[in-house]
């Protein structure tokens, strides 16, 4: 901890940094490597696995990965995943933040019991509607399909989005707004010309972060789709491997597959993800 | 809820009034939530005071699913294993993160590397997370037990998740590998707002690292603290992700948590009522203990830097 009252920039020096790094170093490595045990098993045999379970592959079967695409139908759980995601993290954003402008700028009736009950939804877990969600969805005809969990997505990350914009609105000068009203700008036009483009930063940050929670997200998919056209790749896996238990070499190929774009994802979008969990949760 | 008190930013402009029309503006994020997550919420209440299969006609039975509940012993035992869960996740999330935050919090070159790649779990999908463990932990081919056999440790080998013993324990670890990023993050930010020039008056005046930590760091993040606690409390209430993909409950019922019971007696065995009388009571659980804890973190001030 000390090290960090140093002018940046440099290498270690003395040696505690050097101590500090080094252990840093090695823990950090013991904990990535069952993912990279995992990819590179996935380049083996079967019976590669079982004799040498961590030797690095003799020949690089690289047919694994195609043959777990086609097996275990990827590209469509791929297509499914993309879908409920994009469309989740869009419908959130766009009314999360109206939602939160008018929380934070606009006067009106029973604004403070609203902005109440909106964040109930920040303690509340998502099971503790699941069953009464599914039978919901049932009754409304959208088991099975990507809308149940397009819906319920956007619906359980509209309190955590709403309470992010609210707060950064807040942080904002209005008086941008303020001309625009001058001007004779109506709330509508402001709030679309001007404030929106004020706060896309924000959206994205929350977008990101929502992006990686409902791409990953289980429970619901589990319970709503039970239909292999409609199934997204968190659900798929599960089934995957449980059909496949003893097949490793598949199993880790189907899991590398869906694990090294989101890990690509995550290291592109490294900052973003970083100040929206901070600006989340340490204040 | 301070948030909703400080939302008076002045309001609407003078002539605009209290507009109903700036209501539109919630409207649709209202009508999400009141249909995804309010309305099933309060449908749940009735549907937990009835006898129901799921497709018939709701029978009212009164209390009846929570005297059952409180007669379950599987359900009640859930509950334990959940606390011992989270108890778990306190010490490998929460201290874990902690102490890693502080032990990478460097400007150095390497270190913000160290950092990404400790968080990258994080984003790694529970299921991909489980399933990868579930072989990393398995009897025959498993990583650890390859490795103990590599130490000349072949006894030590163990079905570790399908004895008692273990099953609990392996789950709790494959959390904080999972989590222990997430809370790493938080810290490390709090981290950098601490003034410089407090460690560098406490250097002077001889404190050495540990004192370092335990009389300016921890005092210092105590806030922090008590909210990545809180999240830790009730992320692990609703855990489910890890315990279905890695045990399911299994071995007979020893890592069973209120959600995994939760689902099995709701969709599995086709008894919804009992199943959502279930949700209602962790519903109450959870929101009784964020508000006990919230109230118990106001009191305790947090200290002001």
């Amino acid at each position: 901890m000390r090290s960090s009252i140093r002018t940046p920039r440099n290498p270690p020096k003395t040696l505690g940094e050097w101590l500090q790094f080094g252990i840093g170093a090695v823990i950090v490595a013991g904990m990535c490597f069952p993912a990279f045990w995992m990819t590179y098993s996935s380049f083996k045999t079967n019976r590669e696995i079982f004799r040498a379970p961590y030797a690095l592959p003799e020949t690089w079967h690289w047919e694994n990965l195609t043959k777990a695409w086609e097996d275990g139908g990827l590209g469509g759980l791929y297509l499914n995943s993309i879908i409920v995601t994009a469309a989740s993290v869009i419908l959130c954003a766009f009314f999360a933040t109206l939602a939160a402008y008018a929380f934070a700028r606009l006067e009106f009736p029973f604004r403070r019991v609203l902005y109440r009950v909106f964040l109930i939804g920040l303690l509340l877990p998502p099971p503790a509607v699941a069953i009464a969600l599914f039978t919901q969805l049932r009754d409304m005809g959208l088991l099975n399909t990507l809308w149940a969990l397009i819906f319920a997505n956007a619906a359980w990350t509209l309190s955590i989005t709403l309470f992010l914009m609210t707060g950064y609105f807040r942080t904002l000068k209005r008086e941008m707004e303020e001309a625009a009203r001058l001007e004779g700008a109506d709330t509508l036009r402001v709030f679309w010309y001007v404030v929106l483009p004020l706060v896309k930063p924000a959206m994205i940050t929350t977008g990101i972060l929502n992006t990686i929670n409902i791409w990953n997200e289980l429970m619901f998919a589990l319970l709503f789709i039970s239909d292999d056209a409609s199934r997204t790749l968190p659900a798929g896996i599960v089934r995957f491997s449980g059909f496949h238990s003893t097949n490793y070499a598949l199993v880790f190929a189907a899991l590398t597959i869906t694990t090294v774009p989101i890990m690509l994802f995550y290291f592109i979008s490294q900052r973003h993800v970083i100040r929206g969990l901070t600006a989340a949760r340490a204040d | 809820m301070r948030a909703a008190r400080n939302n008076g930013l002045g309001g609407g402009r003078p002539g605009e009034g209290a507009g109903i029309a700036n209501l539109l503006f919630v409207i649709p994020a209202l009508t999400l939530y009141a249909l995804f997550v309010l309305w099933p919420l309060a449908a749940s209440l009735y549907y937990s005071l009835t006898d129901w299969d799921g497709i018939g006609q709701p029978r009212w039975v009164g209390l009846a699913n929570f005297a059952r509940a409180f007669d379950d012993d599987i359900h009640l035992a859930s509950y334990l294993h959940v606390t011992l869960y989270i108890l778990g996740t306190l010490v490998f999330e929460v201290s874990f993160g902690l102490v890693m935050a502080v032990l990478l919090n460097s400007d150095r070159p390497g270190f913000a590397l160290l950092r990404g790649l400790f968080f990258s779990p994080v984003v790694l999908s529970m299921s991909a997370a489980g399933v990868l463990w579930t072989f990393v932990f398995d009897y025959r081919t498993g990583l650890v037990n390859a490795m103990l056999k590599g130490m000349g440790l072949s006894d030590w080998a163990q079905p570790w998740l399908s004895q008692p013993a273990t099953a609990l324990l392996c789950v709790m670890l494959v959390s904080g590998w999972k989590f222990a990023g997430f809370y790493m993050i938080l810290f490390f930010a709090a981290l950098r707002r601490i003034p410089r020039s407090l460690y560098e008056a406490a250097t002077l005046e001889g404190a050495g690292p540990l004192r370092q930590f335990f009389s300016i760091t921890l005092p210092l993040l105590k806030q922090n603290i008590l909210i990545c606690g809180l999240l830790a409390v009730t992320g692990g209430f609703a855990g489910f992700d890890l315990f279905f993909t890695m045990t399911n409950g299994q071995p007979y019922n020893t890592t069973e948590v209120p959600v995994t019971w939760i689902v099995k007696m709701g969709f599995d065995s086709d008894q919804l009522g009992y199943g959502i009388a279930l949700t209602v009571i962790l519903t109450v659980v959870v929101s009784l203990i964020s508000l006990l804890y919230l109230r118990f973190a106001e009191r305790s001030h947090a200290v002001e830097y």
